[in-house]
């Protein structure tokens, strides 16, 4: 295996790390290097991620034993050292994180990397932050990587200030902070009854626990879970969410889908790691199974009452994060499959469809930009000291690129796609998401109740969206005192064609698709075989020595 | 092949049309009527195949994991469906041509017309329910974009949003009842479902998936009391009610009655739900009609009554019944679709619909006229036109079903009023349009005969007539051909004809006729032709949905407030509360128990430092508010204590890393405390309100909670035996393997590195965004002018100026002295502190600090210019060069083909130095000591500017209040 | 001992929590402060109490109950520097909603009542 090939999956965290500090060094007149350098790094997180995607799939079976491969830090052996774990699952987060971050880089070419805020070393981080999280075996290193990925998300949810950012982004990095601590006293109290810190580790070692110590790791566990859930978006622990959301500017809202997304892996990878014991993994899924709906009919009223698309879209980004829980929350692994497409389409969708909020609420957010800045001053010390031009609080987005013709044509076609894949209507993938979804659950269990009300919750979303969605469409394209139609431009009208692409392209294949989350799937719920592993000594050529 | 090509072409048709420049009408036409004729010629040359009970199929693999695939089935009812689809929609597109104003952007209209065209044959032709579902939906979706064409009107938007929430709530209804059905049945094939009848009618679920599929059926055929989108939807240009509402789409509900009736039918429960519906819709219907101003009004009704009809047929449940039915969707397709054109042809002549201004215009349009009055004869039912037929038929089968259903009397007699109705109205709408005094020249324009715009409608009422008079010879084989597909090879015994013989069902009409004649000659004479709907226009049905609509939004909101409340202090305390709760109940349900390690025997100096170290807590808790400065000193001592149990446990790394911590944080919050607005502590009464106390209540059971909760975890644990699995192996392979003494700056630099690398991340991010906050940082208006202290000390100097013994003037120059001096001292510290960190306690973290704090007292002593003037530091490039250098020594084990981060020691033996041991990790901890001065001083330097650009801000923002200063935060 | 460390934990979690509940942006901000004190104890304590034990290896083959429990301690450290760096961050958030809407409530806005 080649020098590259066997560093294929720290590459992930070493691209954006080294890119976002490389940007710094440049000074904010030099945007074309930064763009250029964000983009080039993104683009080839996303080839290194598609290749992992390859190398953990069934094609190439003698790469890594069963499809998982690991990557020791400092080539320290595991327990001891950090691992870097890949299996399909996480292969799939970070294609899917890198694709989304991707089209956001490029959506925000357009207008909305204004200097005056490190917007693409933020980006940078955000993409180390999550990528390390979806590949990190170890806990703490995993509360470590939440921490990058919120550092960066708080810099970015301020970006472009203005009252209402500071005021949300402030509830934001509280709630954050709270979570943090909790995320803290949790593997803390893991680690002091268990004595390890390695997932697989752990996962082997807390089963055999006598009864004291079992319900104070349990409680650390369960608080883990509340740190976990707040990141997830799960009502009622999402307040801040709408809120920071459609208070953000539309590319950051755009790159934020994958965090709540986040939550629910983590929900999912210590689940299925969990469900060596019977008893936790039960306890798990009916909580999960309870909160899931209550943040699915939550987000249901929230869509119903959002006046404006940013909310409303960001409610729809809780209805997902209810759907996957509660869905997830079934304990069928049947079901995982579907869920994981579900997964998918949302996240391109919600992507999407911040990115159009963007484009169509152009003047709202103009508007909200240009309050707090009042007339010019004198330039001060400040910008004396730290070599910069003050900002001109008027500057108006200065626009590259060439505008696209039927903007609003267009703008109508990508919307009504978005609503169709957000509420899951035919024809488009997010109904066979949905779909998927519910024949494989009324197939498992046609009787349980669980089902049955989750099925009516799905369906009932949907419509509800539905009604708000071509409330809100309605006043914004089609009212005669429509606002001046934008003017687009290529670089940001294509991600959203080509996110929309990417949705549709999914729904024709669904059946491979399906094929490969299935797979995925399976390996997921074989705990035993990423136990084996990751602790396993001396896998591949990663190990021997120098 | 075939098959998709039908279902695919006019999707292409429709993709080309979107692309065709706004005005050319022509082109539009000429494309869509190509594709829709192809369409057309392809279902015709498909009747051989299906003749005779023979199935056309083709299936393509699309999601076999979940049982459903593409797969197009067309026997011969789905055969003359896609006729009756293809045909009328040539018919529709030519008629469009001329009926679209130059204006109109036809791009938009031809492109959706064609989707739903193609939607439509695809929900036809789909050989499974799940397939059925989606085009079914679609055929909501384009109905929604073609009724809202002229979105500038708010009717328009109106009448597509109602039409598409009631089609799609009832699509989502009837895609429940096909996933319960596929359960039922183990499979969503239509073949296998129409198989499975009896077993289905067996299945508990029969009774709850009948319901949701009738929704479904029920709202998309407009039958009571869903029907009143129809009325709405007539906002939509005349062809697209001529085609989607009254021919097809409308037509699906009834549609699927049929297609699953083998499956479905023949129940108690099928009867009195699809009978019940069917009369109803047929009775409101008709006499809703009767008493419509706008012509298309009148036919939307009439079209309600009529679905109704067909209805009832397939709820009778007789074999007849449903070939009636069968029968009756050909014939209404053909006259309403050739009325509604008529209608419009009204429309585009005169400038408008309404009946009252509308009279005798058969004197200006005969052609028309004539065209509408056969047309309206075949809805009415009169003799020699296809109406007639099936409405025989109708009307016999309501006499069979009565008897069945012990309903002898009343179902013949709805049938006849039904009927009666629709005589009075047709003959109403005739009459009104083009009999009684001419008021041409009162009319908007003035109207001519358009030849061409007629031909689609005339051909139609050709069909009529020919039907009508021939229907064996025409129609009967398709009939047979369609019935057999649902019914199976033995059809029971029928006779189309136009003379059955003096026969109860021909009284019944000509009952009807005379009745209805007769009820229109009534009000006519008492002018009652155009009063609003008696009884009925009471229950508004419009106006209901629009009230619901509101209500549903105006309660969401409400409840959405509650629901995702905007307060922080809500959202804390439900995190926290959860927190307890997760934390407590897994106690609760496990059992708490101390461990039984011996406990370390207590020192009371440390009880007296905790005593202290809780005082602080305490005290910084209620001091926060109102002296913020004693809040800061307590917490200070609090961190005190903190470091000093560090240092008391063995951990002298974190007594140092906290210790220096302190420091920084302690002087960032004296840098921005000055920013706050002052709180003067006076008796505020509104902190004395029950509501506050209770919150305050409430607040200080949930922090006992959080810390008796926390208390017991720490102590179960702390009395638990050691655990930990990790330690031996690092304090064993410490020395030899990382060659460092101090095990936690090793794990910190080499076995957990990597934590340190994200670690170091987090500070430089955080310092960046900080440095961009305060980039546009504009302090609170009452903030600006210089602090209260300085005032005091400036008016104190004035004062001094003419006294004798003046004090020194700028007496910070000494400290600033020494301070200068110590500079370098300081740095060859923190160097020291960052190179002994690998064997004693230490490392680049801390001797960042130092430096940091090093050049802030600098800043502090020396002020900003002087500073600048002569040290400029970069802090940015120190980031952005600390990131690089840890990562890239990570990195560099690359080149020995070791993971990342991997240590490379390197032994030199340098002349005057000696043996020099080089290791990567020193380069990691440099990055980190980089890294750290880098962040930190970018933060407060940013921070302390702050203070030299204020005094010249007078701006502030303009909404932003005036805070009041005293008797403030009634929460706290 | 063990009994006044939990203890000083308990206190410390506890005026944390009043101050993160209360309305003034500088309350939170001292709430975290004390908060973060009390995760950098807890997690420290998850290594044992002992005394005059400083993870500083001194000979060649060492014992390692002759040791305190190093990791938890390197845990901490970069708990430090995280909560060190997201106070800060807090800190000038602060500033920035005081200075944007006039009010140092955390809503942005004075509570109407």
């Amino acid at each position: 295996m080649n020098a590259l090939l066997q560093h294929l999956p720290v590459l992930p965290i070493v691209i954006p790390l080294l890119a976002g500090a490389a940007m710094l060094l440049f000074s904010e007149s030099k945007r074309t290097i930064r763009v250029t350098l964000a983009v080039a790094s993104m683009t080839a997180q996303l080839a290194t991620a598609l290749t992992l995607l390859y190398l953990t799939s069934d094609f190439a079976p003698d790469v890594w034993t069963e499809g998982i491969g690991v990557y020791a830090i400092g080539n320290w052996p595991a327990p001891f050292g950090i691992l870097l774990v890949v299996d399909r699952l996480s292969a799939l987060m970070l294609t899917l994180g890198a694709a989304v971050s991707l089209t956001t880089i490029v959506y925000s070419i357009a207008r909305w990397d204004r200097p005056g805020q490190p917007f693409h070393s933020l980006l940078q981080f955000l993409a180390m932050g999550l990528n390390g999280a979806f590949l990190t075996g170890d806990l703490f290193n995993l509360f470590v990587f939440f921490e990058v990925l919120l550092a960066a998300s708080y810099g970015l949810v301020l970006r472009g200030l203005g009252t209402t950012r500071v005021r949300e982004g402030l509830h934001y990095i509280t709630v954050n902070l709270v979570a943090s601590f909790l995320f803290l006293i949790g593997v803390a109290i893991i680690y002091g009854i268990v004595g390890t810190l390695n997932m697989a580790d752990l996962a082997r070692r807390f089963p055999g626990l006598d009864p004291a110590d079992r319900s104070l790791f349990d409680a650390g566990a369960a608080i883990l879970g509340i740190a976990f859930l707040v990141k997830a978006a799960a009502w009622p622990l999402n307040f801040w969410l709408p809120a920071a959301y459609s208070a953000a500017a539309a590319p950051v809202a755009a790159a934020f889908t994958m965090l709540t997304k986040l939550g629910v892996y983590a929900a999912l990878r210590v689940g299925t790691l969990m469900s060596e014991d019977q008893a936790a993994a039960s306890m798990l899924g009916s909580t999960l199974f309870y909160v899931g709906l209550a943040t699915l009919l939550a987000g249901t009223v929230g869509m119903l009452a959002a006046q404006h698309l940013p909310r409303l879209v960001s409610h729809t980004v809780i209805v997902s994060t209810g759907i996957l829980l509660a869905a997830l929350g079934l304990g069928m692994e049947a079901l995982t499959a579907p869920v994981l497409f579900y997964l998918i389409t949302s996240v391109l969708t919600t992507a999407t469809f911040f990115m159009l909020t963007g484009m169509t609420e152009r003047t709202r957010v103009m508007a909200t930009v240009a309050t707090p800045s009042p007339p010019p001053e004198p330039p001060t010390p400040f910008y004396v000291a730290f070599g910069v031009r003050e900002p001109d609080p008027y500057s108006t987005d200065d626009e590259v690129g060439i505008a696209i013709p039927r903007a609003v044509a267009f703008l109508g076609l990508a919307f009504v796609c978005c609503v169709l894949l957000v509420t899951g209507l035919p024809p488009l993938p997010g109904f066979v998401a949905k779909f998927a979804m519910l024949a494989t659950a009324l197939a498992e269990a046609p009787h349980a109740g669980a089902v049955w009300s989750f099925t009516a919750a799905v369906l009932v979303t949907g419509f509800v969206g539905l009604a708000a969605l071509t409330r809100v469409g309605i006043r914004l394209f089609w009212t005669v005192t429509a606002r001046a139609t934008p003017r687009l431009r290529v670089v940001e009208a294509a991600p959203v064609a080509i996110l929309v692409l990417a949705a549709l392209w999914l729904g024709a294949e669904a059946g491979p698709v399906m094929e490969y989350l299935e797979t995925a799937a399976q390996s997921l719920h074989d705990p035993q075989s990423y136990i084996r592993a990751v602790l396993t000594p001396h896998l591949g050529p990663l190990h021997e020595g120098p | 092949m075939q098959l998709e090509l039908i279902v695919l072409l006019p999707f292409l048709g429709s993709l080309c049309a979107a692309f065709f420049p706004s005005n050319a009408r022509n082109a539009e036409a000429w494309l869509s009527g190509i594709v829709a004729a192809v369409c057309a010629v392809l279902v015709a040359s498909l009747y051989g195949d299906v003749a005779g009970g023979g199935v056309v199929r083709t299936r393509i693999d699309w999601l076999p994991q979940l049982g459903v695939d593409f797969y197009l089935r067309m026997d011969g009812y789905a055969w003359l469906f896609a006729m009756l689809v293809t045909f009328v929609g040539t018919l529709v597109v030519i008629y469009s041509r001329y009926y679209m104003s130059p204006s109109d952007p036809v791009p938009r209209f031809f492109a959706f017309l064609m989707a739903f065209m193609g939607a439509m044959l695809g929900m036809v032709l789909s050989g499974n329910l799940i397939q059925l579902v989606v085009f079914w939906e679609l055929t909501s979706l384009t109905s929604f974009m073609l009724i809202a064409y002229w979105y500038h009107r708010p009717d328009a938007r109106r009448g597509a949003r109602m039409a598409a929430i009631v089609t799609v709530a009832g699509g989502l209804c009837l895609l429940a009842g096909v996933l319960m059905l596929g359960q039922m049945v183990g499979s969503y094939d239509l073949d296998d479902v129409l198989q499975a009848g009896d077993a289905i009618r067996a299945h508990p679920w029969y009774a709850p998936m009948l319901v949701l599929v009738l929704l479904g059926a029920f709202t998309k055929s407009a039958q009571f009391p869903f029907h009143f989108w129809l009325p709405q939807a007539m906002a939509a240009p005349t062809p697209v009610s001529a085609y989607l509402h009254s021919a097809t789409m409308v037509k699906a509900g009834v549609f699927l009655l049929a297609r699953l009736w083998p499956a479905l039918a023949s129940t108690e429960l099928w009867f009195w739900l699809v009978c019940g519906a069917g009369a109803a819709s047929l009775l409101v219907g008709a006499f809703s009609a009767t008493f419509q101003r706008d012509m298309k009004g009148v036919l939307a009704y009439s079209t309600m009554s009529h679905l109704g009809l067909i209805t009832m047929l397939c709820g009778m449940g007789t074999e007849l019944g449903l070939i009636a039915a069968v029968f009756h969707m050909m014939n209404h397709a053909t006259f309403k679709a050739s009325l509604f054109m008529a209608t419009g042809v009204v429309d585009h002549e005169t400038g408008t619909r309404d009946l009252k201004r509308l009279n005798g215009l058969r004197h200006a349009m005969p052609l028309t006229a004539a065209v509408a009055i056969v047309a309206a004869g075949a809805m009415a039912g009169v003799p020699l036109l296809n109406g007639f037929l099936s409405k025989e038929m109708f009307l016999e089968e309501s006499i069979v079903a009565g008897g069945v259903s012990g309903l002898r009397f009343t179902f013949p007699a709805l049938a006849t009023l039904g009927s009666l109705f629709s005589v009075a109205y047709s003959l109403r709408f005739i009459h009104e349009v083009f009999f009684g005094p001419s008021t041409v020249h009162e009319l908007p324009r003035q109207p001519h005969d358009p030849a061409r715009m007629l031909v689609p409608s005339a051909l139609l009422v050709g069909a009529c007539l020919l039907v009508g008079t021939l229907p064996a010879r025409t129609v009967g084989p398709l009939l047979e051909t369609a019935a057999i597909a649902i019914l199976g090879p033995v059809l029971p015994e029928y006779r189309l004809a136009v003379w059955h013989g003096f026969t109860a069902p021909l009284l019944m009409s000509l009952a009807a006729t005379t009745g209805g004649v007769a009820l229109y000659v009534y009000l006519y004479r008492r002018r009652m032709t155009l009063i609003r709907t008696p009884f009925l226009s009471r229950f508004d049905s419009k106006r209901m949905f629009d009230v619901a609509n509101v209500a549903a939004t105006r309660g969401a909101s409400r409840l959405g407030r509650v629901l995702f409340s905007r307060r922080l202090q809500t959202q804390l305390l439900l995190i926290v509360g959860f927190a307890i709760g997760a934390g407590y109940l897994p106690l609760l349900a496990g059992g708490y128990s101390p461990g039984a390690a011996p406990l370390t025997p207590l020192d009371p100096l440390f009880a007296l430092l905790w005593i202290g170290g809780v005082a602080c807590a305490i005290g910084a808790a209620h001091q926060a508010k109102f002296h913020r400065l004693a809040a800061l000193i307590m917490i200070g001592g609090a961190g005190l204590v903190t470091v000093l149990t560090f240092a008391w446990f063995s951990a002298p790394d974190l007594a140092l890393t906290q210790i220096a911590v302190e420091v920084v944080t302690t002087v960032l919050f004296l840098l921005g405390l000055r920013w706050l607005p002052r709180r003067l502590q006076l008796d505020d009464p509104r902190r004395r309100t029950v509501r506050a106390r209770a919150r305050r209540t409430r607040d200080a059971v949930f922090a006992a909670a959080a810390g008796i909760g926390a208390g017991l975890l720490t102590f179960a644990v702390l009395t638990r035996p050691g655990s930990s699995t990790l330690a031996e192996f690092f304090l064993e392979s410490s020395l030899p393997e990382g060659d460092g003494r101090n095990v936690v700056n090793v794990i910190l630099v080499d076995f957990r590195g990597f934590d340190t690398l994200g670690e170091i991340t987090v500070v430089g991010i955080v310092a960046i965004t900080v440095y961009a906050l305060l980039r546009r940082f504009r302090p609170a208006p009452d903030s600006i002018d210089v602090p209260r202290a300085q005032r005091e000390d400036a008016a104190r100097a004035a004062l001094q100026e003419h006294t004798a013994d003046a004090l020194p003037r700028d007496y910070m120059r000494l400290p600033a002295v020494l301070v200068r001096l110590l500079f370098p001292m300081a740095w060859l510290v923190s160097l020291y502190l960052l190179l002994r960190g690998h064997n004693a306690p230490g490392g680049g973290f801390v001797g960042g600090l130092v430096m940091a704090t090093a050049i802030i007292v600098q800043y502090m002593v020396s002020g900003t210019i002087w500073i600048e003037s002569r040290l400029r530091v970069h802090p940015q490039v120190l980031i952005a060069l600390g990131l690089l250098a840890a990562g890239l020594t990570g990195v560099a084990a690359w080149l020995a083909r070791q993971p990342l981060l991997t240590s490379l020691t390197l032994d030199l033996h340098l002349p005057v130095v000696g043996d020099v041991h080089l290791s990567t990790v020193l380069l990691f901890d440099l990055g980190v000591y980089l890294l750290v001065i880098g962040g930190t001083v970018l933060m407060l330097i940013a921070l302390a500017h702050q203070s030299l650009r204020s005094p010249r801000r007078v701006h502030a923002p303009e909404h932003a209040p005036e805070p009041r200063h005293e008797a403030e935060g009634a929460a706290g | 001992m063990e009994l006044v460390y939990s203890i000083a934990i308990g206190v410390l979690v506890g005026s944390g929590v009043w101050l993160l509940l209360r309305p003034r942006t500088f309350q939170v901000l001292m709430g975290l402060v004390l908060l973060s004190y009390a995760t950098n104890l807890f997690i420290f304590g998850m290594g044992r109490l002992s005394m005059h034990v400083p993870p500083i290896i001194d000979e060649a083959a060492p014992d390692p109950a002759r040791y305190a429990d190093p990791v938890p301690q390197a845990l901490v450290l970069t708990a430090i520097v995280i909560g060190f760096a997201t106070t800060a961050l807090y800190l000038v958030m602060l500033l920035a909603l005081r200075g944007l809407t006039g009010t140092d409530h955390v809503d942005g806005r004075e509570p109407d009542r």
